[in-house]
């Protein structure tokens, strides 16, 4: 199939206006040895081929009837609304909306977003969205270089280990110092060649930080450090003091929690705000609203694109160019669908069911909570046995929580277990019961 | 003419119960237990708004917003071509969209990944690809990232880049990102890299390659390509190609056969991902047999027990994106490429170039073409002849009033007062045919009636918006 | 174009204008350089107490669409700087040798000044510039 419009006599016709005799001849500047023979590809598929082709291909992938993985992306239950609004094709089929005039809808909707984010954050300014939460963050640490005029940056140890990875590489481009510490160790590491301290909370293990307290320290010993703070699952935020309360500098998280399906990981969206400080320096793009020139009305349009690699070239912050604008619309969809009270609730359910999961765990031989702080829809168990609970949890149909020695080797027979307002009471009593099937198995009992 | 719209957030209509709330199946212990109240928020500012009410709003300003299913999106370098349904079915099928990045089982994703691979290894003629890089500023930040590690293994100080200046403004950008200072490389009277400003860069020692888009943003296609990248790799460097214009040389010519080492491609512009009003895109990244080990962690590899994960090579960059890509995008783009086939592939190079050519030929007949030859998939007019003040700007706007959508304007840089056209394939004759006579009329106005394009546009939702007071007092929230 | 240019300041090839008194020099953009970028937006100003060198960047201007640099004319100390266009960068375009004036300089090297242009040389540049 394809999507052409144009007969063979209308090709005919047009080559005669432009004045050529072939199609061949439209690419004459192509140097004959450079040209194709022959495009070593299949033959085209129907719509109904090619849906049964990627049915097929899709049965390849397991999908569970429950999940407790977490570790970066989230299952939450997504109104079927945010759906149908990213469908309407006056959002999912435009582009960047330079000519404002035009593109009030989308422009509108951003800055929609921008509000709702600064609200659920209480910083004082959200861009139109990054890439995902991991670049986001990478951004956020050069981002903090280029305010400081600094060129070191430390991470607190329980930052997303892919997360950091990222950073590294971002840091790497452009010779930025790049130190892991514990939180023990932090204090002596503080001194004025630091940029900014990176850390995560609720964290990678599932611990909650003091964050006020945590700001406080890294302010008394280097008052001109930035303190930058990332978020993996941010619908903690319907409960958890927003970062704008605990004097963040920059906070950044991934948003593919509000509304966006897990999708193997992508697209997913890098929320990104800051103080007002810091605004011109911060990377991606802004909405802005402004009025007509000649009239009354407001209205909305790009704004600050100076900051922007278009103009600034390579003096920019950053090279990023598009934004998740799509994935930003399903978050804002998602974040005005449950509004206040059901942000809230979503919140209370997730602290509520994992807490009740970790109990429930501590009870069976063999378990072990290893969080010693507050934690949110993610903690770590030591297990008797992790590679029977997992086999359990897929007996049971669970997507099984994560190995964290994948990320971690030395942390043996530990598990990033994940809870969510998604998963019902039947699913969490499977869970259970695997865990204690795990258990006996390890005990030589069945 | 529409009055202004409320915000979302001060609709009035409150709503009295939760749709979206799972009943609550566990005993609820004190919140305060689990989390100490001086954690906890007091407030939580976002509105309680009806689900009515809220469909009804955002479908709504989808009406106040111009997208390729409203007709002709003539942005140059930005390949706005029709976005098939069939790929959103494709992209929505739970086993696609429900996975999750760390489960275990997932072949069909990773055998999915690996197949559109071998396919835009094809395409490209590359050897190896990457999937990771979200955009394709991202995929030019990751293959620049790969020049920078290629050269520090082999310990040669190259800190600089060639870039032209017709370049996307990405390519600095991104060389910036990873450490390079810019070179600039003057374009000469036919829009094409002049061979001896090239032959005297690299003679310097410490330029490490050149960042090239071919066909350029003139939409020309560079007649010496292969003698540039024969320059540059005669000097011990790379040669990188920005594939925000592959979309004219698809099944025509290959940027491996060109001489390039490291290309990224935007799956949002040649492979027909919908731009979604600014992302998601994707933008994988592919290089030749001698740079293969250096792509991001983790790569994908057939075996005969089925695809398999490579966490870490020895050469690799690390790792640019967390978990494996815009992988949503990605299946979007393996459908496109399955649905059209070698043939359909082809023809959307040709047809392309074909529409492109057309509207140049029709367009030249009003207004200045600087580079009066073929194109490729775009072509640049500038504002040279346009008489009474009027600017590209003004025509820009003007276009908005006949409800199509305007070019590309002010870019490139090379061209004063540029207009940018690219129509795509996915353009009938009609349609273009309207574009051209829209664009006459509009020269027409600028002689008869000036003030009609200097106030312009008087159709559209709000007339035109003041940037400079959203620059001066920036309002970036409520 | 009308532009004006005060035949008692000294100019910058680089388009700031110099308005000598004592040892401290008053600096701003000249008419043709605010008319070129046209609407400013936002002018980024230097920290006061830095001393910078001749030709060295002391801060940026912006317009809605390009930015530009703005060069020290004069090797000295930023001793102040018009706090007035941060909240009114238009006094940029609107009065650029008065109330759009940018910073003042403590003059560390005076034997600079007379590399400045004058007026008449100022001119000659901006039309070859113009063609």
């Amino acid at each position: 199939m394809d999507f052409i419009l144009h007969d063979k006599e209308t090709i005919a016709e047009m080559l005669t206006s432009i004045g050529v005799n072939s199609l061949e001849e439209l690419f004459q500047d192509i140097p004959v040895d450079l040209l194709l023979k022959k495009l070593n590809l299949p033959h085209g598929l129907s719509e109904p081929d090619l849906l049964r082709r990627f049915e097929e291909l899709s049965h390849k992938n397991k999908i569970y009837s429950s999940s407790f993985l977490g570790a970066g992306c989230y299952y939450h239950y997504i109104p079927s609304l945010v759906d149908f609004v990213i469908s309407l094709s006056g959002f999912y089929t435009a582009y960047t909306p330079y000519q404002a005039e035009a593109s009030q809808g989308y422009l509108q909707a951003i800055y929609e977003y921008q509000t709702a984010i600064t609200r659920l954050t209480q910083m004082d300014v959200a861009n139109a969205s990054v890439y995902d939460g991991s670049t986001a963050l990478a951004e956020a640490a050069i981002m903090a270089t280029v305010a400081t005029q600094k060129k070191k940056i430390i991470l607190l140890e329980g930052i997303h280990p892919e997360y950091v990875e990222v950073v590294k590489i971002y840091c790497w481009g452009q010779d930025i110092h790049f130190e892991i510490v514990m939180e023990d160790t932090l204090i002596s590491k503080l001194d004025e060649s630091v940029a900014a301290v990176l850390f995560q909370s609720p964290n990678f293990f599932g611990d909650i930080e003091n964050v006020t307290e945590l700001v406080q320290i890294i302010r008394d010993k280097a008052p001109k450090c930035l303190v930058v703070q990332v978020m993996t699952d941010p619908t903690c935020l319907g409960v958890l003091k927003p970062p704008g309360k605990s004097d963040i500098d920059i906070f950044v998280a991934e948003g593919q929690s509000f509304g966006i399906s897990p999708s193997f990981g992508g697209p997913g969206l890098g929320i990104f705000t800051s103080k007002q400080n810091y605004l011109r320096k911060m990377p991606g793009r802004l909405i802005g609203k402004t009025n007509e020139i000649d009239g009354e009305r407001e209205g909305f349009i790009l704004t600050l694109q100076t900051r922007e690699q278009h103009i600034r070239r390579e003096k920019a912050t950053s090279n990023i160019c598009t934004n998740q604008a799509l994935c930003a619309l399903a978050s804002l969809i998602y974040l005005v669908s449950l509004g206040k009270s059901g942000l809230r609730e979503i919140a209370f359910q997730n602290f509520q069911k994992s807490h009740y999961v970790k109990q429930k765990l501590e009870t069976i031989p063999g378990y072990q909570i290893l969080n010693k702080k507050p934690t949110y829809n993610e903690f770590l168990v030591k297990c008797p046995n992790i590679n029977e609970l997992i086999e359990q949890c897929k007996q049971e149909n669970l997507l099984p929580p994560l190995i964290i020695s994948k990320y971690f080797p030395n942390m043996k027979n530990i598990a990033l277990v994940c809870v969510t307002e998604s998963n019902s009471r039947e699913d969490i009593e499977k869970f259970i019961h695997a865990a204690q099937k795990a258990s006996k198995k390890n005990m030589g009992g069945n | 003419m529409t009055s202004n719209l409320t915000l979302i957030f001060n609709k009035g209509t409150k709503r009295s119960q939760h749709n979206f709330i799972p009943e609550m199946d566990i005993d609820r212990a004190d919140l305060t237990e689990i989390i100490p109240s001086s954690f906890q928020r007091e407030d939580l500012p976002l509105p309680d708004i009806p689900e009515v009410e809220i469909v009804r709003h955002y479908t709504e300003l989808s009406r106040r917003n111009y997208g390729i299913d409203s007709g002709i999106y003539p942005l140059g370098s930005c390949t706005m071509k029709y976005n098939p349904k069939i790929n959103e079915v494709i992209t929505r099928l739970p086993a696609f969209s429900h996975i999750h990045p760390l489960q275990e089982e997932n072949q069909g994703a990773l055998e999915l990944i690996h197949q559109l691979s071998e396919m835009l290894i094809e395409i490209t003629g590359m050897d190896g690809f990457t999937f990771q890089p979200a955009a394709g500023a991202h995929g030019e930040l990751t293959g620049i990232l790969i020049m920078k590690k290629y050269f520090e293994n082999k310990n040669l100080k190259k800190n600089k880049i060639l870039i032209p200046d017709s370049a996307h403004g990405t390519n600095p950008s991104s060389a910036k990102m990873a450490g390079f200072s810019i070179i600039e490389v003057r374009s000469n009277d036919a829009g094409e890299i002049p061979l001896d400003h090239i032959e005297f860069a690299m003679q310097q020692g410490d330029i490490a390659g050149i960042m090239l888009t071919n066909p350029n943003t003139l939409g020309i296609f560079d007649r010496q390509i292969k003698d540039i990248t024969n320059i540059i790799h005669k000097y011990g460097g790379l040669c990188y190609y920005d594939g925000a214009n592959l979309n004219p040389m698809l099944g025509i010519c290959r940027p491996k056969d060109m001489g390039f080492d490291i290309v990224h491609l935007n799956l949002h512009k040649t492979f027909s991902t919908p731009h979604g009003g600014g992302g998601p895109g994707s933008g994988p990244v592919g290089v030749t047999k001698e740079l293969v080990s250096y792509l991001p962690d983790p790569s994908i590899i057939a075996t005969e027990q089925g695809f398999v994960c490579r966490e870490k090579t020895n050469n690799s960059i690390g790792r640019i994106k967390c978990f494996w890509g815009n992988f949503g995008v990605i299946v979007r783009a393996y459908a496109y490429i399955l649905a059209l086939g070698a043939e359909g592939l082809k023809r959307v190079g040709q047809i392309a170039v074909l529409n492109a050519n057309y509207l140049r030929v029709l367009l030249k007949e009003k207004y200045h073409l600087p580079y009066d030859r073929i194109c490729q998939h775009e072509f640049v007019l500038s504002d040279r002849g346009i008489e009474n003040d009027i600017t590209t700007e003004d025509i820009a706007k003007r276009i908005l009033d006949y409800g199509l959508y305007a070019p590309t304007i002010y870019f490139p840089l090379i061209v004063k007062g540029a207009m940018m056209i690219e129509p795509t394939e996915t353009e009938s004759k009609a349609s273009l045919d309207n574009f051209v006579e829209v664009m006459i009329k509009i020269y027409d106005e600028i002689k008869t009636n000036p003030d009609l394009l200097k106030n312009a546009p008087h159709n559209t939702p709000v007339k035109r918006l003041d940037a400079v007071l959203a620059a001066r007092k920036p309002i970036l929230r409520d | 174009m009308d532009l004006k240019f005060p035949a008692d300041l000294k100019y910058a090839p680089t388009h700031e204008w110099v308005r000598m008194g004592g040892d401290i020099a008053t600096v701003g953009i000249s008419d043709y350089a605010q008319h070129k970028l046209g609407d400013i937006v936002y002018v980024e100003l230097p920290e006061i107490g830095a001393v910078l060198e001749k030709g060295s960047v002391a801060g940026e201007i912006e317009s809605v669409k390009a930015v530009s640099e703005l060069f020290m004319p004069l090797t000295g100390e930023i001793v102040e700087t018009n706090g007035n266009i941060a909240d009114n960068p238009a006094f940029l375009n609107s009065s650029p040798y008065g109330e759009g004036w940018i910073m003042k300089i403590k003059v560390s090297n005076p034997d600079e000044i007379k590399n400045l242009l004058s007026v008449e040389k100022y001119q000659e540049l901006i039309e070859k510039e113009e063609d």
